[in-house]
């Protein structure tokens, strides 16, 4: 989808799309909107999301979900210490006949990369040599079995889950591995309502199955509509102002970065926060990105690039306190405007 | 929000905007500067206030228009770009950065960019659109009313009272006086009779300087100027009165006084003159031509002779001619009183005098007493008032008689003789006896030398100049004179202690008031220390000498023990010493009369 005449109206029908998509999800899912909104940014922008919660509040769920209501090919890995590569990207076999003799060729058996939307359950489960081969498909969109190429269909959209309890035997994902997820997902516990709601749900005989509302084509015209929203020189400038002030020798860096980070977040930080904004600005209508778009991408975007210190660690400062304290304290404009703005 | 609006009407409308907002932002920094340079002219021209600059104060007010000028100037060079002032917009009317993206797009004709023009324009065309005027007051621009009426006040108050200046110098007021007492006695020199024709152009000058002051002082004059001037005058004339004690008169006079020394009868006389008090001097040698005693008075005339000798062959010719002249009158004054003893004798004989003139005749040969020469001749006049014809004729025949009789023995002193004649010439008609009444009159005054007058004409202008200085506020200084210092005589020197004096001391040559008729007797007695006490606290009386203090100048006298042989001047001075006071850090005005007070 390229930009031309009635570009408005394919915002307007992105916003219809989103919502329609949006209820659909929660004909199962009972609040979490939030999640589900990060998760839409993320599916919308082309990124990979990293869902962190305890269990049973949903995450897998939710995925499930998901890949219902967009009528995608949907795959689960469970992830567990023993799980090799080839269990997650597929291997080629020997191919045998009817007598059982070998038929003298290999055929590829895909392995459950090769989904749409894939879910990766317990990521951190898994030794790093089998994390590695799911992040470099979610890096590249292919993957390599056997020494031949094969990419995978889009759209590709990988979400995994980790559980950040039972720590113990457990491969924490590299922070090189954590960067290539465009957001982090804190799944929160449901509050009384909404577990009350969730119980009276999922407590008798009918289960609710959502319907497919959204296509593969649809989702691809908005994956490309997303790069068609603008975004001011102001915005991407404080875009980049946050990136940097979150490096502890930067600058601009407040004290808590100084004090409790040891690296902060990189060129693909930024490019997440523009793309996640954009998305933002696409599921509100709006053909431009605002402040307060980078501000409320900000937190899930940010929040698993920056690493702390051992100080940090210590005096437990968690990296969204960080990431708050750095949306409070960057200024959004010039000095002047912002304070001919306070003045009126 | 739709592509209906039209996109194209969005730099315009942008435009528009822009310049409202800068337009206000420049108000607003023009008025901040107004507000600044009028608070800034309210202090000012609180200082020229201050300052007492009246006219300069209302010019206070142009800090205001400069200030105006300044924050309108500094807002221009700050103006907000086109992408400060979409910020602005967008923050102030919620445009969710339209405005913004819209200002930086770089190509217009797309679908996007056509949507967010528009969204745009809707955002400034909405109604709300007023709420993106920038505020143009603030609580600063209070202070342009508050600085203006300020320097409109200040504009319009009195000026404060100057300070006092600095006090002027001592001295420096005008005095203005018609009549200063004492200056006519320095006016009176003048009519001194000089001993030559130098001192008398000297003392026509000085009187001159004191007419002239005069007349400047009747005009007006600083005080400090007619204060020197005075003092100028009084230096004169003592230098006049030393002028017997000049350097170059200095041996003469030492060897003269010497030589009256080695008469017993002249010691005081050789004192009053080594001091160079030529009036005490003079009353000594009257003294002596009172006398009885012949012998006594034929050695005083010999050392008068010789000491008018050494002082010419050491080169004092003034003091070797006074000494002369002195002479000359030693001998009219022992004609005189001869004559006067003469007659009382006659008058003693003929029972026509009293016991107190007889006494005074006694008194007046022993010590030649002028106040007993005085009273004798008082005594003869009224005794000659009191004769008849026929005594009278008496008198005159006897004394003719004698006359004869001290011819014939060769005893009587030619000046006597001529006197006796004149006294029996006198006594023989009614018209001789008026003028021999007239004469005695006339010896009953002392008649004191040339040189003698001329230091009393001197001593009355010093004294004037001492009035006069009083008269303008100050304290008479006194200066070296000729016996001035009131020195003890040596009369005052009593016998040792127990023995008690029995002679009567005669007042020392320096002495004015102490005639010596004191009594010595007995001795003083020793005082307990511990009776002595300080005076705690003393109250000090400006103007007036410290008790013991010493003022003025105290020469070295011939004969005397001194450090240095005295000159009757200023002693000698180290060469350090010398034009002291112009090195000094005395003010200009003082170094004028400082150096005339300490000039020779």
């Amino acid at each position: 989808m390229t930009s031309s005449d009635g570009f408005a109206e394919r915002l307007t029908e992105a916003k219809t799309v989103s919502d329609r998509l949006r209820s659909a999800i929660a004909t199962v899912i009972v609040g979490q909107h939030g999640v589900v909104d990060q998760v839409l940014w993320t599916l919308i922008a082309g990124g990979h999301v990293l869902l962190e919660g305890a269990p049973g509040l949903g995450k897998t769920l939710l995925v499930r979900t998901l890949a219902s209501a967009l009528d995608l090919k949907f795959s689960r890995i469970q992830f567990t210490p023993d799980l090799m590569p080839s269990d997650v990207t597929g291997t080629n076999v020997l191919v045998m006949d009817a007598r059982g003799a070998s038929a003298g060729r290999f055929e590829l058996h895909r392995g459950p990369i090769f989904g749409q939307i894939v879910l990766a359950d317990e990521i951190n489960r898994a030794t790093p040599k089998t994390q590695s081969a799911l992040l470099e498909a979610m890096q590249e969109h292919a993957v390599t079995i056997a020494g031949t190429r094969h990419v995978l269909d889009e759209p590709f959209f990988v979400l995994a889950t980790e559980n950040p309890i039972e720590m113990e035997g457990t491969y924490p994902l590299p922070e090189a591995q954590l960067d290539r997820f465009l957001v982090k997902v804190v799944v929160p516990s449901p509050g009384e309502d909404e577990l009350t709601n969730i119980l009276n749900r999922t407590t008798g005989h009918q289960v609710a199955a959502p319907e497919a509302v959204l296509h593969r084509d649809e989702v691809m015209a908005l994956r490309a509509l997303c790069r068609d929203i603008q975004i001011a020189e102001p915005v991407v400038r404080y875009a980049s102002r946050l990136v940097t002030a979150s490096a502890p020798n930067a600058a601009g860096a407040p004290d808590v970065v100084r004090r409790a980070i040891r690296y902060g977040a990189g060129v693909r930080g930024g490019q997440s926060l523009v793309l996640t904004a954009k998305a933002l600005a696409l599921l509100e209508g709006r053909a431009q990105v605002a402040f307060s778009d980078i501000q409320r991408v900000a937190l899930p975007v940010l929040r698993h690039r920056l690493i702390r210190s051992f100080e940090g660690e210590a005096d437990g400062v968690t990296t969204d306190q960080v990431v708050e304290e750095l949306v409070r304290v960057v200024p959004t404009r010039p000095e002047a405007v912002e304070a001919a703005v306070q003045r009126n | 929000m739709s592509d209906s609006a039209e996109p194209s009407r969005f730099p315009s409308r942008f435009g528009a905007r822009a310049r409202a907002v800068r337009g206000r932002l420049v108000l607003r920094r023009a008025l901040t500067g107004l507000a600044l340079g009028m608070g800034l002219a309210g202090l000012v021209a609180a200082a020229l206030w201050w300052q007492r600059l009246g006219p300069e104060r209302p010019w206070a007010a142009a800090l205001g228009l400069l200030g105006a000028l300044a924050g309108a100037a500094f807002a221009w060079r700050r103006r907000w770009s086109d992408g400060d002032v979409a910020l602005y917009l967008d923050a102030r009317l919620d445009g969710k950065e339209a405005i913004s993206t819209a200002v930086g797009l770089e190509v217009t004709d797309g679908g996007a960019a056509r949507k967010i023009l528009g969204d745009a324009l809707s955002v400034l065309e909405s109604a709300e659109a007023k709420r993106a005027r920038p505020r143009v007051l603030s609580r600063v621009h209070g202070l342009a009313p508050v600085g203006g009426l300020a320097i409109a006040y200040l504009s319009f108050i009195p000026l404060p009272p100057a300070p006092a200046g600095p006090e002027a110098p001592p001295g420096s007021e005008l005095v203005q006086m018609a009549n200063l007492l004492g200056l006519e006695k320095i006016e009176a020199l003048d009519k001194l009779d000089p001993r030559d024709a130098e001192q008398r152009a000297r003392l026509e000058g000085i009187a001159r300087d004191a007419q002239k002051l005069r007349e400047d002082l009747s005009k007006g004059l600083e005080k400090r100027e007619a204060q020197a001037r005075i003092a100028k005058l009084r230096d004169d004339i003592a230098a006049e009165r030393m002028k017997l004690g000049t350097e170059e008169n200095r041996p003469g006079l030492e060897a003269a006084v010497g030589k009256l020394n080695q008469s017993p009868h002249l010691k005081d006389a050789a004192k009053a003159l080594g001091n160079g008090d030529l009036v005490e001097f003079d009353k000594e040698m009257q003294k002596l031509a009172n006398m009885a005693e012949t012998e006594a008075r034929e050695a005083a005339k010999e050392a008068i002779e010789e000491a008018a000798r050494a002082a010419r062959e050491k080169g004092a010719g003034q003091l070797a001619e006074a000494l002369e002249e002195q002479k000359r009158l030693f001998e009219e004054r022992e004609g005189r009183a001869e004559a006067l003893r003469q007659l009382a004798k006659e008058l003693g004989d003929a029972g026509k005098l009293s016991e107190q003139a007889l006494e005074d005749l006694k008194e007046f040969g022993e010590s030649g007493s002028p106040e007993a020469q005085e009273r004798l001749a008082d005594a003869l006049n009224d005794a000659l008032e009191g004769l008849s014809e026929e005594e009278r004729k008496r008198l005159a025949e006897r004394l003719k008689k004698q006359l004869e009789q001290q011819g014939e023995s060769g005893q009587m002193n030619p000046m006597t003789k001529q006197q006796l004649e004149d006294l029996a010439k006198k006594l023989a008609t009614p018209e001789g006896q008026e003028q021999l009444r007239q004469q005695l009159k006339e010896l009953a005054k002392e008649h004191a030398s040339q040189e003698a007058e001329r230091e009393k004409g001197l001593g009355d202008a010093d004294r004037g100049g001492a009035e006069a200085e009083r008269g303008l506020g100050m304290t008479p200084i006194p200066l070296q004179s000729p016996g001035g210092d009131g020195q003890q005589g040596p009369g005052n020197a009593g016998k040792k202690p127990g023995q008690g004096g029995d002679t009567k001391g005669q007042g020392g040559p320096g002495s004015k008031r102490d005639t010596g008729q004191g009594d010595h007797q007995g001795e003083t007695k020793s005082v307990p220390g511990k009776e002595l006490r300080s005076k705690a606290n003393a109250k000090v009386n400006p103007g007036a000498p410290m008790q013991g203090g010493t003022l003025g100048r105290a020469p070295a006298r011939a004969g005397e023990t001194a450090n240095r042989a005295g000159t009757g001047a200023l002693g000698d001075v180290a060469p350090e010493e010398l034009s002291g006071v112009e090195r000094s850090e005395l003010p200009q005005e003082y170094r004028e009369q400082v150096g005339r007070y300490f000039q020779p």
